[in-house]
């Protein structure tokens, strides 16, 4: 039978999944990006400098992530001589915005996949938080209201975390991270302007010099943070590892790697980066040949050609078109399907020997849940990357912070050529986004973007071969086909984004 | 007994024409004792968004976003922060929408795709099939943003979709809820929360051209800590510079706004105290000409800007 679970709320905007069940297996899934807006028709004919501010409104939860992967291909456009503090600016205002994504991910999108939030209701204990909460969920329960207690209530059937330690712990911490990444923002904002949408943001630095008064507020806000990754967010991910270990083997994608890699540690275009990029087809890792990347449309609601290379993208939007089941494009590396986000990252990094915190970490936990690396492509496996990442880029950020000479440039002059291309690739919290600028006559003559979600959410490609999503909940067992809390959980481990997917 | 729905307009009709300092004070104080569970629903729906403005609604500091949705307002949906999901969320969507389920508020984030119903689908209706028929149960409505509020970067030129505002969208279809904007890209969260805490406590709050005059009716510039700098012609002359914006392309003599008092991020800092110039992001033209930049250089920045007149 076919039953779709859509809209699937905790992530980011418009995903429905049309899937086929039969005794209780997903046989067949369709991805359906169900949002469309039109970005890289906006862009077009515009001053380039736009291009960083109009990009961020891609997406409002990883805006930063944009903002630099548009300042990046707008450097190589331009030619332009990044001074080191500039780029030390943009990465602890793109490396604290990582920071924000997975607490809010694990947390708010996903804890409640898991966690029992009525736990709270037998609370006992004296944290105003939870007391609060425990008053005002049972003043609900007893009310004649249509739907009590929402919006934790109701909720998916299925089984939840039975402990009621691990429950309300995560539960306090579900609050308390609510606090802490307003911290991690308010650090990126300090050079960023504001949070989110970052006006401060520009190709090779940041409009705020990094004198004291803002490298101490920075650290002290990036050092709260890092307590709560090593002290609450990495056991409350283990302790939910360890109610759920079935998860470790539920949601695998079919398909390669690919990692832009993530912060650079100097200002030239081909410094290294803190995780190594590279892309990981049949055990090997490769380098990227940003030319191989290509976007079919057969699948998508487009009439525009199908299989163009980025820099020849084309976009016309044809909602009615027969066969199409989605806004979203499906991005294919030399054909291949592709996972990105971060298990992509960890592992094309940790198989090349790269971050030496990654390799012990990843070996660390591997050792606790006794799964071998390759099950990081896993439910379980891609909560654990987040975490990971969140450990090395917290204490790189703080390493930055003593790299800067206050005394130095933090933003260079910009001249706009009058014509010139550029691609600029990293890492945004949920995988690998490219940007592509070419510019005529001093405006914007062609954008494109090929963003995480896309390559993850992807439908079928012209050959029929699914995305990465749809390959890892073909196969799963739901044990209510109505509802699939299973799947839910596969869904959200990939932590989509539509208006990212799509733009 | 006057119920909540009629009282909620009474509100509304006295807010718009009185300061809320103005109201009799029996009527005041018996708003301050509502009981909780009278209090309105708020339904949350995205459109054509990024869900910056959901983002930044989390940033809020004091009241903070759980003390908003426990304490001051009940959230019934939320796409990022529901726990019910897929035919859940449109049943109960379809108990609020019918009018079945009580009184509610709708808040919208995102503009709406009037030219291409398909270019936004919650399950498998068209977000507009919702709003217009939430327009004969709601009490009013909230747009978030500047996309909501304006058509926003969804609308500018260039527009696929027919990307309207909540207003044009409801103009369009002869109807005419009560109907708050709340421009900013993203918004910014007190503007938001406390529009919503009047709502809830006292009623409609003071508008002016459809927004809370408690928080647009000054401009940028009006109230910029910088404005003695642009009194003394001392203009910043590049990127990075400090200085009255100005010459760069600063926006805020254009932007109603209280940006300058209230900044961002738990007062952490705001786009003018990172030497940013201001891009206009809560105007009505914000980002809506391909030929009208963001950052100018002297003579352009000099010779005029199609922003908001007062």
């Amino acid at each position: 039978m076919k039953i779709d679970i859509g809209p699937v709320t905790r992530l980011e905007g418009h995903l429905n999944i049309n899937t086929t069940v039969e005794n209780n297996i997903i046989i067949d899934a369709k991805s359906m990006g169900e949002m469309f807006r039109g970005f890289e028709v906006f862009l077009l004919g515009r001053d380039p400098l736009d291009a960083q501010q109009i990009t961020q409104r891609i997406c409002g939860v990883c805006p930063y992530a944009h903002a630099i992967a548009s300042s990046y291909a707008q450097e190589a456009a331009y030619r332009l001589k990044t001074p080191p503090n500039g780029r030390i600016l943009h990465n602890l205002i793109q490396g604290a915005n990582h920071l924000y994504d997975y607490l809010l991910h694990f947390y708010q999108l996903s804890a409640l996949d898991f966690i029992d939030v009525t736990a709270v209701t037998g609370y006992t204990g004296k944290d105003p938080d939870l007391s609060h909460l425990r008053d005002w969920v049972n003043h609900a329960l007893g009310s004649k209201e249509s739907y009590p207690a929402a919006p934790f209530l109701p909720r998916l059937s299925g089984t939840y975390v039975t402990d009621t330690d691990i429950n309300i712990t995560a539960l306090k911490h579900y609050v308390e991270s609510l606090e802490i990444q307003k911290k991690a923002n308010r650090a990126s904002a300090i050079f960023g302007g504001r949070f989110p949408h970052a006006t401060g943001i520009f190709p090779g630095g940041c409009t705020r010099p990094p004198d004291i008064d803002a490298i101490a507020s920075y650290q002290a806000l990036i050092r709260d943070v890092k307590h709560f990754i090593h002290h609450k967010y990495l056991p409350d991910l283990l302790a939910v590892a360890g109610a759920f270990p079935e998860y470790w083997h539920i949601g695998q994608s079919k398909g390669g790697f690919m990692s832009y890699g993530l912060l650079p540690f100097g200002p030239e275009p081909d410094s290294s980066r803190l995780l190594s990029p590279g892309v990981l087809l049949d055990g090997k890792v490769e380098t990227i040949k940003s030319d191989a990347i290509t976007e079919d449309v057969k699948f998508a609601k487009y009439s525009s050609p199908s299989g163009l290379k980025v820099a020849q993208g084309s976009l016309t939007p044809a909602p009615h078109k027969k066969g199409a089941y989605s806004w979203v494009k499906a991005p294919r590396y030399d054909g291949h399907m592709l996972e990105v986000g971060p298990t992509a990252r960890i592992l094309v990094d940790y198989l090349q020997g790269g971050n030496k915190t990654v390799k012990q970490l990843v070996d660390r936990f591997a050792g606790i849940a006794d799964i071998r690396p390759e099950q990081l492509n896993s439910v379980l496996g891609r909560h654990l990357c987040r975490a990971v990442s969140a450990v090395v880029i917290a204490d790189f950020l703080l390493d930055q912070t003593e790299q800067i000479n206050p005394l130095e440039p933090f933003i260079p002059e910009i001249k706009i050529p009058e014509a010139g291309e550029g691609f600029g690739l990293t890492e945004a919290s949920r995988g690998a986004l490219l940007h592509y600028i070419r510019i005529k006559k001093h405006k914007i003559d062609h954008y494109e973007c090929v963003v995480p979600t896309t390559w993850n959410c992807s439908p079928r490609d012209d050959k029929g071969t699914p995305g990465a999503l749809e390959s890892a909940l073909i196969g799963t067992w739901v044990e209510d086909p109505g509802q699939q809390i299973e799947a839910n959980r596969i869904v959200h481990s990939f932590d989509p984004c539509l208006a990212c997917a799509v733009h | 007994m006057i119920n909540r729905r009629d009282f909620l307009k009474l509100a509304a009709c006295l807010g718009a024409s009185l300061p809320i300092a103005g109201l009799p004070s029996a009527v005041s104080a018996a708003l301050k004792i509502l009981d909780p569970e009278s209090v309105p629903k708020l339904i949350y729906l995205q459109a054509q968004s990024c869900t910056g403005c959901s983002v930044s609604l989390l940033q809020a500091e004091a009241p903070d976003a759980v003390t908003m949705i426990t304490r001051h307002s009940k959230l019934v949906f939320h796409q990022d922060l529901s726990a019910a999901s897929g035919k859940q969320v449109l049943d109960l969507l379809d108990a609020y929408i019918s009018g079945n389920a009580g009184d509610y508020f709708l808040a919208v984030e995102g503009a709406i795709p009037l030219g291409m119903p398909e270019a936004c689908v919650i399950g498998t209706k068209p977000i507009a099939d919702y709003l217009g028929a939430a327009a004969e149960t709601m009490s009013g409505a909230v747009a978030i943003g500047t996309c909501s509020s304006y058509g926003g970067i969804p609308a500018a030129e260039g527009n696929l979709t027919g990307a309207v505002s909540l207003n044009d969208f409801y103009k369009t279809i002869n109807k005419k809820p009560l109907l708050i904007s709340i421009p900013g890209c993203p918004v910014h969260p007190d503007w938001v929360w406390k529009t919503i805490v009047h709502l809830v406590k006292i009623g409609l709050p003071e508008l002016k051209n459809t927004r809370p005059a408690a928080f647009f009716s000054r401009k940028v510039h009006e109230l910029c800590p910088r404005y003695h700098d642009f009194q003394q012609e001392i203009f910043a002359e590049k990127l990075g510079d400090k200085g009255c914006l100005f010459k760069l392309g600063c926006l805020g003599p254009d932007t109603f706004a209280d940006c300058p008092t209230r900044w961002w991020n738990c007062g952490q800092t705001w786009c003018i105290d990172a030497n940013a110039p201001c891009i206009g992001c809560a105007s009505p033209m914000f980002a809506a000409k391909r030929d009208f930049p963001f950052y100018r250089n002297a003579e352009t920045a000099m010779s005029g800007t199609p922003g908001e007149k007062s």
